[in-house]
């Protein structure tokens, strides 16, 4: 029996976010129990007139590397990944775990050395993507594992997800589009912010963003998305911000996370739960302690934290920053190999002041748009 | 894998396999990373190959991913686990579409064929047992998998040095062979004549196939002559035909009937000059499979049977027939069957006479 919205989000991809033409190559990119979305995904190409191929994997051989594998077998990249990276016109990849945990008990240096390896292959993506050889979309198929990191049933997180991405909607394409609009002009209400100031419980931050370039993250490279973020600028984050949700990396947990920034740097760093793995990663490099992202989450479909941060990042009245690598695009100039989004839930209390004005007040925008508004918070 | 592929340091390994197949998966992988190898898993799913085959254009049949094409050139060795979900998923689909894509697919056979004979690619058919394939048995799964165990003399107390003994009389069988010229096989509807001489047959000892146990040759193209009869039914991409009986005259198929399936055997010996010819000839020789299941992997093993294929030969053995086909076709010949070698009797009822070799 094949899910309709299984079907939609194929579609939605394939046309909305990658805009597959005639003779163009796509891989689709999972694992074996995101099988009902790869062969929707490459149907859906196959009616695009792409050549589609799915290249697909089994949970559990990355555990088994990292546990077994010698330091050469972690570093090593095959030829052919090589060359489909330089051959392919788009990539999809679906995220779906079977166990979000499996990394937790592994040696964290081995696995970063993997980590390490495959991001030579991604870094080259990102090239591609950013001279327009290469159209890239991450998404997700339901499992119980996400279900179960979200404390719901699989039937509620597959309605939630689904829901999310409007893919139990008819036309979610059409949806996309016009919140296309809305977060176009979001950002740019915000291009000629000098300054945001972050006011919360235990939160008074200010972040430069002059000059730096506000994108509409529009469901072109996430499906679901929804959310404006920027790269603000790196000596000037000054202040104290406390972070409501937890905070996830590689699977771990760190907990009410409150940090204290001078001169765009983390200069004191505490949490309830992880505080050890949290400086770790703060002194990974250089750029761990500077702030690579700031960003407004607008998905209002996505009303809950589920511990995946596909969909936390763009909970609608949320922002987040991330710790780490910046985004060339946006203007960013920190580099490093972390980049670690945190999330502040900004719906029940909160303000943001933009150059010392009101812009955002209990989890929206206070100043309406002039475009037909899709996705805002009304 | 100590036996079949003997994976050494720092070879890249594909290993392809249907999600079914993941136990198998997992602990192929976990050798090979032992051996101090590079596994790559690509699992591979029968949904997509029968969207293409129903829905793509000739442009996407004929299109080849650059994964397939770079894995054909870089890999030391290549794996193909059989794990089935339904092994006819594939049924239903249009034999001339099938034509397109494996026309265009020729290039990679020819590749793999040719790295394999040259030394530079070692490569291996084997088969994780599913509840399909033991509904093709007409098996339990439980009845299914000891089958393929016993096939595998896996049972044994020491597979390796049975799979070595059962080689070393193999290799006898082979050699000998290479000795004489032309083959006769009569058996109930067949009367089939063929020329081998100069042509070098091949010990299949489990390097390639797992379970294995058979010797093959390439026979000399233009020589074949007269009927054979398939008593077995062949399975091929899903689609099955019932007791095919071919005609062969100047060494090729010059006629062909069929209970079941007639119009997809035409169009396989259709799909180019060489479908049409024999490529290989060969003996089934283990001993340990007896039953026919309806996946060629096994039943072409059955010891007391010959096989040939039509479409492409092996280089190894000297053959030089060119086909994007290579089908096996299965005879049972251990009821009613001589096999006369350069006139001398060699052969009856599914055993090599004694004090041969």
């Amino acid at each position: 029996m094949i899910d309709a919205r299984v079907e939609r989000l194929a579609e939605l991809v394939v046309t909305y976010a990658l805009e597959l033409g005639e003779g163009q190559v796509v891989r689709i990119d999972g694992f074996d129990v995101a099988a009902p979305l790869a062969v929707a995904l490459y149907r859906a190409a196959l009616h695009a007139g792409a050549h589609p191929y799915t290249h697909l994997t089994l949970d559990g051989l990355h555990e088994l590397l990292v546990k077994e594998g010698t330091d050469e077998q972690l570093a090593y990249v095959a030829p052919s990944q090589w060359r489909e990276i330089e051959a392919l016109d788009a990539q999809v990849t679906i995220w779906s775990e079977t166990n979000t945990r499996s990394f937790g008990r592994l040696d964290e240096r081995r696995h970063g050395a993997l980590i390490a390896a495959q991001r030579k292959l991604s870094n080259r993506r990102w090239e591609r993507i950013a001279a327009g050889e290469l159209r890239w979309c991450g998404t997700l198929h339901p499992t119980n594992a996400h279900a179960q990191d979200a404390d719901m049933s699989l039937r509620d997180y597959e309605e939630f997800f689904f829901g999310a991405c409007h893919a139990d909607t008819p036309d979610p394409a059409a949806y996309w589009r016009s919140l296309s609009a809305t977060l176009q002009a979001r950002a740019e209400s915000l291009a000629a912010v000098r300054e945001l100031r972050i006011l919360g419980p235990d939160t008074d931050l200010r972040v430069g963003v002059a000059g730096r370039t506000w994108i509409a993250a529009d469901g072109k490279y996430n499906l679901p998305d929804g959310e404006v973020f920027t790269s603000p600028v790196e000596s000037e984050t000054e202040g104290e911000i406390r972070f409501t949700f937890p905070a996830i990396f590689n699977g771990r947990e760190v907990e009410d996370v409150r940090l204290r920034f001078e001169g765009g740097r983390v200069v004191a760093a505490e949490a309830s739960r992880g505080e050890a793995y949290l400086r770790e990663l703060l002194d990974l490099d250089e750029g761990a302690r500077m702030v690579g992202e700031v960003a407004f989450g607008l998905n209002y479909e996505i009303d809950r934290f589920t511990r995946n941060i596909l969909l936390d990042e763009k909970i609608g009245g949320t922002m987040h920053l991330a710790l780490g690598a910046g985004f060339a695009q946006a203007g960013g100039a920190n580099t490093s190999a972390l980049h670690w989004d945190m999330i502040c839930d900004l719906r029940a209390e909160g303000e943001i002041l933009a150059d010392g004005e009101l812009v955002w007040k209990d989890g929206s925008f206070v100043a309406p748009l002039d475009v037909a508004v899709a996705g805002e918070r009304g | 894998m100590s036996y079949s592929t003997r994976v050494a340091p720092g070879e890249l390994v594909v290993i392809d396999s249907g999600p079914l197949g993941a136990p198998l998966v997992r602990e192929i992988h976990r050798r090979v990373l032992a051996a101090g190898a590079h596994p790559l898993v690509n699992i591979t799913l029968e949904e997509t190959q029968e969207a293409l085959l129903r829905e793509g254009s000739d442009a996407q049949l004929e299109f080849l991913s650059p994964a397939r094409v770079e894995e054909i050139e870089t890999a030391d060795v290549r794996i193909v686990l059989e794990a089935e979900e339904n092994t006819r998923t594939l049924f239903a689909a249009d034999p001339s579409r099938q034509t397109v894509h494996k026309r265009a697919r020729k290039v990679l056979g020819d590749r793999l064929f040719e790295r394999s004979a040259s030394g530079e690619l070692r490569w291996l058919v084997t088969l994780f047992p599913t509840q399909a394939a033991a509904q093709d048995a007409g098996m339990s799964l439980v009845d299914y998998e000891d089958f393929v165990y016993r096939a595998g003399l896996l049972d044994r107390e020491d597979p390796v040095r049975e799979w070595r003994e059962l080689a070393e009389r193999l290799d006898r069988v082979a050699g000998w062979l290479d000795t004489k010229d032309e083959l006769h096989v009569v058996a109930e509807g067949t009367d089939l004549r063929l020329r081998v001489g100069g042509r070098h047959w091949v010990a299949s000892r489990g390097f390639e196939n797992f379970p294995d146990g058979e010797v093959f040759t390439g026979p000399v193209e233009t020589s074949v002559e007269g009927t054979v009869r398939c008593s077995f039914p062949a399975a091929y991409h899903g689609r099955i035909v019932e007791d095919a009986e071919l005609r062969f005259e100047g060494g090729e198929v010059v006629a062909a009937e069929a209970a079941r399936g007639r119009d997809f055997l035409e169009e396989m010996l259709a799909l180019d000059e060489g479908a049409r010819r024999m490529g290989e000839f060969a003996f089934g020789m283990n001993e340990a499979i007896t039953e026919f299941t309806l996946n060629t992997l096994f039943d072409e093993k059955i010891g007391g049977t010959m096989h040939f294929a039509l479409g492409k030969s092996y280089p190894e053995t000297g053959g030089r027939n060119e086909s994007a086909l290579h089908w096996d076709l299965v005879c049972d010949l251990r009821a009613g069957s001589e096999v006369h070698a350069d006139g001398e009797l060699v052969y009856r009822d599914g055993r090599f006479l004694d004090g041969l070799f």
